[in-house]
C-alpha cells in the first residue's frame, strides 16, 4: 500500500483529500449522467420517490419523439451555421493575425487596439440595432441572418497574431528569397505551420457558434430556421404544470442529441480546448 | 508571472511604456499587403462589432416599433427606464445574481483547481469533469437544471429530503428562483475560471512552494503566503471576466424561469429581450442596453482602479 502511494508521490495524509477530491468531480458530472439516466426511461419511471440512477427499464422511445420535432432540420441549420462562421472566422482570423504579426504598416498597434477593445462591448448591446437593420432589408429568419454577425469574433484574430509572434523569421526571408509573394507565404508556409493554433480556434469557435442562444433566438421567426439550442429550449416543461411534468423523458432526450456534439469534440480535443480557452481567457 | 489573456494584453498595450516601444519601432519598408490581409477580418467586424453600437446608440433615443418610421424622443427612453419598476427590480436581481454567482464561481474553482494541481491519480479525469459542463449550451443547462430542480420529483430535493430538509421550491417561488438560477449558472461557468486558475498555478515555480515548506510553513499558510499572491493578477482576472459575464445573464433565465415568478429572476438582458420582442418597443430596448452596457463599463473602470491602488 505504503509502495503504491510512494510511486504516485502520494503521502498517507494525502489519500483522504484524493478520495474527497474525486468524489466531488463525481458529484459535479452528475447532472450528465442524470440526463442520460432520464433520457433512457420510461415517461412513466420518471417521477419516482426515490433516486434511480440506472432506469428500471430501457427504452429508446423518448428519442423517437424528439424527432418528431423538426430536429433534423434543426440541426442542419446548426450545421451550416456554426461550420461556415467557424471556417470564415478562423481563415479571417489567421489572415488578419498573421499581418498584426508578421507585416509593418502604419496603424498596426491600433488596428489590434481597437480590436481587443471590441470586447468591452458586451453583444447584447448589439443585438436589438443588428435585428431591425436584419428586419428591414427583410433578411430575418435567414442563413445570412444567422451566419454574418457571428464572423467577426477578435479571439480568432488574438490566438493567431500570438502564435505568429514568436513564427522563425528565417522561413519568411527563405520563402521571399524564393520569390513567393505575400499570400503564398502565408497559404503555403505560414498556415499549414499554424496547426495548434488553427485547432484550438476552430473547436472553441466552433463550440461557441454551435451553443449561441441570443442571437438565434432573436433573428428566427420560422420554425423551420430555428438552431438547435433554441428549438429544443422549447422542450422545456412548462414550470408547475403537472400535464407538462410527464415530458421530462423527452425533453432530456432532446438535450442529450443537443450536448452530444460539443462533448464529444471536447473529449476528443480537450487539449486544444483547455490551452486555447487559458490562453485567450474567453466567455461566450 | 506571465499575464494571461486578452484583458491582460489590452491593459499592458495601452500602457504608455508600449506606445514608446511602438513609436520607436523599426524603421523596416512598409508592408502595404498588410491591410489587404485585415480587410477580410476588418469587413464583417466594422459592419457586424462597430456598427451596430453606434446605431444603436441612435435607435435609443428614438421611439421604434418595427412597423412605422422611427421618432426622435430625445432622453425620453432613459427616462421612462429610471421610472419602471421592472428595471430597478432586473437591475436589483443581477446584483444577487452576481452576488451568489461570482464568489461561487471562484471559489469553487479555486478549490478544484488547487486539487487537480495536485498531480494525483486521474487527475485528469477530475480536470475532464470539472470542465465539461463549461461546452454545452444554455439550453442543455436550463433544461437538466429544471428537472433536478424540480420541487416534487427533483434529484436536489430528493437528496436534501434524506437529510431532512423538507422540499424547497427552487424555481416556483419569487424567493428562491434567483438562487436556483445561480445554482446552475454556477455548474454552467466554474469551467472558465477553474481552467484559468489551473494555467495560472501551474507557472508558479515549484522552488517557492518548496522553499515555503522548507521553511517549516503549513498547507493553509503556503495558500495565504505564497500561492494566493503568486495568483493575485489571474484571480482579479477570473473575478472582473466572471462578474461582466453574470452582468449579462440571460439564456439560462429565458430557459429556465422566464424572468419569473413575478419577475423574481428577471435580469437587465431578460427585460431588454421582453421589451423588445413582446412588448415592440425596440427603442427602448435599446437603451436599456446601453444602461448596461455603461454599468459593466464603469465596473470595468472600478475594478482596475482598485487593482492598482491595492498594488
Amino acid at each position: 500500500m505504503n509502495g503504491w502511494l510512494e510511486r504516485r508521490g502520494m503521502r498517507p495524509v494525502d489519500v483522504p483529500i484524493w478520495i474527497g477530491g474525486m468524489l466531488v468531480a463525481l458529484v459535479w458530472s452528475a447532472p450528465f449522467v442524470w440526463m442520460v439516466s432520464t433520457s433512457l426511461k420510461f415517461p412513466s419511471d420518471v417521477l419516482t420517490a426515490s433516486i434511480e440512477w440506472i432506469p428500471r427499464r430501457f427504452t429508446i422511445d423518448n428519442y423517437v419523439k424528439v424527432f418528431e420535432f423538426p430536429i433534423v432540420r434543426w440541426t442542419l441549420n446548426s450545421l451550416i451555421q456554426a461550420v461556415t462562421s467557424t471556417a470564415l472566422c478562423v481563415f479571417f482570423g489567421a489572415m488578419a493575425g498573421f499581418a498584426l504579426a508578421r507585416f509593418h504598416f502604419p496603424g498596426r498597434a491600433t488596428i489590434f487596439l481597437v480590436f481587443l477593445a471590441s470586447l468591452m462591448v458586451p453583444v447584447e448591446v448589439t443585438v436589438i440595432p443588428m435585428l431591425l437593420a436584419f428586419i428591414k432589408i427583410g433578411w430575418a429568419s435567414t442563413y445570412q441572418a444567422l451566419i454574418l454577425p457571428t464572423i467577426a469574433n477578435v479571439f480568432s484574430v488574438y490566438i493567431f497574431r500570438q502564435f505568429f509572434l514568436s513564427f522563425p523569421r528565417e522561413l519568411e526571408e527563405a520563402a521571399r528569397l524564393d520569390g513567393a509573394g505575400p499570400f503564398r507565404l502565408f497559404l503555403l508556409i505560414a498556415l499549414p505551420l499554424a496547426r495548434a493554433p488553427a485547432i484550438a480556434a476552430s473547436v472553441i469557435i466552433f463550440t461557441l457558434n454551435w451553443n449561441n442562444f441570443l442571437w438565434p433566438l432573436l433573428v428566427t421567426f420560422d420554425e423551420s430556421m430555428k438552431t438547435m439550442p433554441v428549438g429544443i429550449a422549447a422542450f422545456a416543461p412548462v414550470v408547475g404544470t403537472h400535464t407538462q411534468l410527464e415530458g421530462y423523458s423527452v425533453a432530456m432526450a432532446g438535450v442529450t442529441v443537443l450536448s452530444l456534439p460539443s462533448l464529444v469534440l471536447f473529449f476528443l480535443l480537450q487539449k486544444y480546448f483547455i490551452q486555447g480557452i487559458s490562453q485567450g481567457g474567453i466567455k461566450q | 508571472m506571465r499575464p494571461r489573456g486578452v484583458i491582460v494584453t489590452l491593459i499592458s498595450a495601452t500602457s504608455p511604456a508600449a506606445a514608446r516601444r511602438s513609436a520607436q519601432g523599426e524603421r523596416a519598408p512598409i508592408d502595404w499587403i498588410g491591410y489587404v490581409f485585415i480587410a477580410f477580418f476588418a469587413l464583417p467586424f466594422l459592419l457586424f462589432n462597430v456598427a451596430p453600437v453606434f446605431f444603436g446608440t441612435y435607435v435609443a433615443f428614438t421611439e421604434w416599433r418595427i412597423i412605422g418610421t422611427p421618432e426622435w424622443i430625445g432622453l425620453e427612453n432613459f427616462r421612462e427606464a429610471f421610472d419602471d419598476e421592472w428595471v430597478w427590480l432586473a437591475f436589483r436581481n443581477v446584483v444577487l445574481y452576481a452576488v451568489i454567482i461570482v464568489p461561487g464561481v471562484t471559489i469553487l474553482g479555486l478549490g478544484f483547481a488547487l486539487f487537480v494541481n495536485q498531480g494525483y491519480p486521474l487527475s485528469g479525469l477530475a480536470r475532464t469533469l470539472f470542465f465539461a459542463p463549461n461546452v454545452v449550451s444554455a439550453t442543455v443547462i436550463g433544461l437538466v437544471w429544471v428537472w433536478i430542480l424540480d420541487t416534487q420529483f427533483g434529484l436536489l430535493n430528493n437528496v436534501l429530503g434524506s437529510v431532512g430538509i423538507s422540499p424547497v421550491p427552487w424555481l416556483t417561488s419569487a424567493d428562491w428562483s434567483l438562487v436556483g438560477v445561480s445554482i446552475a449558472s454556477i455548474w454552467w461557468d466554474l469551467g472558465l475560471a477553474f481552467v484559468l486558475l489551473l494555467a495560472a498555478l501551474q507557472d508558479i515555480p515549484r522552488d517557492l512552494v518548496e522553499a515555503a515548506k522548507v521553511d517549516g510553513a503549513g498547507p493553509f499558510s503556503r495558500l495565504w503566503h505564497v500561492i494566493l499572491p503568486q495568483l493575485r493578477p489571474v484571480l482579479s482576472m477570473v473575478i472582473t471576466l466572471q462578474l461582466i459575464s453574470t452582468l449579462r445573464i440571460f439564456s439560462q433565465v429565458y430557459v429556465m424561469t422566464n424572468g419569473g415568478p413575478a419577475g423574481s429572476s428577471s435580469s437587465p438582458i431578460h427585460y431588454m429581450y421582453t421589451v423588445a420582442i413582446v412588448r415592440n418597443l425596440y427603442g427602448y430596448a435599446s437603451a436599456l442596453a446601453i444602461m448596461l452596457f455603461v454599468v459593466i463599463l464603469l465596473v470595468t473602470v472600478v475594478q482596475r482602479f482598485l487593482l492598482k491602488e491595492a498594488r
